[in-house]
């Protein structure tokens, strides 16, 4: 197994340099729960399973027997009527981490996240706050269907009011939650994706004192040739075809991780486009109304000039997710699209003659994983 | 104010509120109120006779029917006047409107126009009491129509459940919109609730101050000791049509005959005497808190995008 790298970062000096670990996501998120739960003991985790032998994947196992029931403990299978009650727990002092297996489920929720939380503060006149973080985990692969592999990013982060994330290393998880936790006074979404779990990541010394927030972009590959913007798995699908294209054609891409996608650094995006004249994104859902949508819309509304070439997107197919192997594989770009795209987009050229990896997915080459969930 | 009884002291804060919404019937021709308003008025008696025995530091969460339970609980008139016309100086600086009252400072949490929304935060709120071992006391107010939503039904279950000290208090005005109970429900709301193992009550006589809150007030020293879930369904009316300052008798949807029963038991009309001492009052207070909400400034573009996140 490869071992994942995001340890390529352009913006160096916003991390002090130190001897590198490594850390698995799932450690990752194990810790910041750990760790959630010993500094702040207004902190609480629920969700169907959280204190089960399985844990969240892992990532809350044993916290329940460690920290006490009242303090992690399992739900009725009420999506809707757990956010209310973390609701009224945040307005009341509480810290509350809602769990959710799959992304998927959160829309029987969707009332209590658009309707009431996301709009808590606004619509009392700044008299209310309901800090709290909702986790949920995107499947993919092993036959998860059209029911446990949607990405949802687009309908939150679509909605004033909403913080949503998307981890895209274990950096990512271990800057980002514990600032949340403390320092985030509204409802914040992180969208897992449920193949990193088992991913190991190297991880530099982590920001916690900087007051800088870590809700944002980050550059995690400089290049001058062309410009990658994505998003969670796509990152490492990304990271990989630069290396392939620096190796066997000399290309340098430039890929930028949205990490924090309701608030994308969009003048780091628009001085890359600048910089490299090509634009890319690559997206873990559907294209129209999307992530995707939104990265061309920032360009061509600020830097329309920037382009020399059209923008190219790659999400999911505009389908339901199938669950038949034969289907699933070309219902999402692979490695080697991307790799493909890539190539046509800097030689401008369909045939560009640049030699493709052999390796087709994340799902392929990354994964130990064997479902079934 | 000195009340010779606790009678004339609910009677009194049932005027004030009937008068309040009688004065936004008024101003609502002039288009001052750009706000929809759902008035209480009929169903003056249940946040009257509840809230009385509530101390400020137990919260009640309502719906977007809410000015009753906004002034019950002790909310600041002029704050609500100037929120009905979108000013600064409103309880949510204009940004609320009628729907979305709230007065934290004195226990009135927030209201949602989503119908049965608020309830789990009341269930939220109570885990917070229990964890923290307070003597509070949370409600949830809500419709009959509320009954039938998901989350209601999550919610009384996840509070049995944890024996969280909340009271639901459902306000039975036997419609949703215009639709009648026996278009919506299979159940009977008082049944339904005793199943999930909560204590449960029924007041049929909405419109009796006394006796609303003599037994509101035996729950809340039962929760408050035992810290355990109660239910409470009181019968009502709703006199006005379901948004908006108008009657809709006349649409057919309900009888006037209902209507003529419920005002034949009304004290605010039956009591000519409580209401002729203490209207002028009350309408002095009412004169004061519109001119205040006349004199305020608008929020401006400063406010538009404050407070998002």
């Amino acid at each position: 197994m490869s071992t994942a790298r995001t340890d390529t970062h352009a913006d160096d000096q916003r991390r002090s340099v130190c001897p590198e670990e490594v850390v698995t996501y799932r450690e990752a998120l194990f810790r910041t729960m750990q760790d959630a739960l010993k500094r702040n003991p207004d902190v609480i985790i629920f969700g169907q399973g959280v204190d089960d032998h399985k844990g969240i994947f892992g990532s809350t196992l044993g916290l329940a027997q460690e920290f006490g029931a009242d303090r992690v403990f399992d739900t009725p299978l009420a999506e809707e009527g757990m956010t209310g009650v973390a609701i009224g727990a945040a307005l009341n002092g509480l810290y509350p981490i809602q769990t959710h297996i799959r992304a998927d489920f959160v829309l029987l929720a969707m009332n209590q996240i658009v309707n009431l939380a996301a709009k808590y503060k606004y619509m009392f006149g700044g008299r209310f706050e309901v800090p709290m973080l909702i986790r949920m985990v995107v499947g993919r692969s092993w036959g998860q269907g059209a029911q446990h592999s949607q990405s949802l990013q687009s309908l939150f982060a679509h909605v004033p009011g909403l913080t949503v994330l998307m981890p895209a290393s274990a950096q990512s998880i271990l800057e980002c939650y514990p600032y949340v936790i403390a320092n985030h006074r509204g409802p914040v979404l992180a969208i897992e994706h449920r193949l990193m779990y088992d991913l190991k990541f190297r991880v530099d010394e982590v920001r916690e004192k900087s007051n800088e927030s870590p809700l944002t972009s980050h550059r995690v590959r400089v290049g001058k040739d062309v410009t990658i913007v994505a998003t969670s798995i796509m990152i490492l699908e990304a990271l990989r075809a630069a290396e392939h294209l620096a190796r066997s054609a000399g290309i340098e891409c430039e890929i930028i991780d949205l990490n924090c996608v309701s608030h994308i650094d969009a003048a780091m995006i628009l001085e890359s486009v600048k910089k490299t004249g090509k634009l890319l994104v690559a997206d873990t859902s559907w294209k129209a109304y999307g992530v995707c949508a939104e990265v061309c819309r920032i360009v061509c509304e600020h830097s329309p000039a920037s382009l020399k070439a059209p923008a190219v997107t790659l999400g999911m197919q505009p389908a339901p997710c199938p669950t038949a192997k034969s289907l699933e594989d070309m219902y999402y770009p692979n490695l080697r699209d991307l790799t493909d795209a890539i190539a046509k987009l800097v030689s401008g050229k369909g045939d560009h003659g640049i030699p493709l990896p052999d390796e087709h997915s994340m799902a392929d080459v990354y994964k130990r994983f064997k479902g079934p969930f | 104010m000195n009340f010779t009884s606790v009678y004339e002291e609910l009677f009194y804060k049932a005027l004030r509120i009937r008068l309040v919404e009688e004065r936004i019937i008024e101003l609502y021709p002039t288009d001052k109120i750009q706000s929809p308003v759902h008035l209480s008025i009929g169903q003056e008696a249940v946040a009257v006779g509840a809230c009385q025995s509530l101390k400020q530091t137990d919260t009640l969460f309502a719906s977007y029917r809410n000015h009753a339970f906004y002034l019950a609980k002790g909310g600041d008139l002029r704050a609500m006047f100037a929120e009905l016309y979108g000013k600064v100086t409103g309880c949510a600086g204009g940004k609320a409107g009628s729907m979305h009252l709230l007065a934290p400072e004195v226990g009135l949490m927030g209201s949602s126009a989503v119908v049965a929304s608020t309830i789990p935060h009341a269930v939220g709120a109570a885990l917070v009491a229990k964890r923290r071992k307070h003597e509070q006391v949370i409600v949830a107010a809500f419709g009959d129509g509320a009954t039938e939503e998901g989350v209601y039904h999550e919610s009384l279950n996840f509070a049995a459940l944890h024996k969280l000290p909340v009271i639901f208090l459902c306000e039975n005005n036997g419609l949703a919109v215009h639709s009648a109970l026996s278009a919506r429900q299979s159940y009977r709301i008082i049944e339904h609730a005793r199943y999930y193992g909560l204590s449960v009550t029924c007041v049929p006589e909405g419109h009796d101050l006394m006796k609303i809150y003599e037994v509101f007030s035996g729950i809340v020293d039962h929760v408050r000791q035992h810290r355990t879930p109660y239910f409470i369904e009181i019968q009502t009316y709703r006199y006005k049509e379901h948004v908006g300052p108008g009657e809709d008798h006349h649409a057919g949807y309900r009888s006037c005959e209902e209507f003529e029963a419920w005002k034949a038991k009304d004290p605010l009309i039956l009591n000519k005497k409580l209401t002729d001492r203490y209207r002028p009052i009350i309408l002095k207070e009412i004169d004061e808190a519109v001119a205040f909400a006349e004199a305020s400034p608008w929020p401006g573009r400063e406010h538009l995008l404050s407070d998002v996140i």
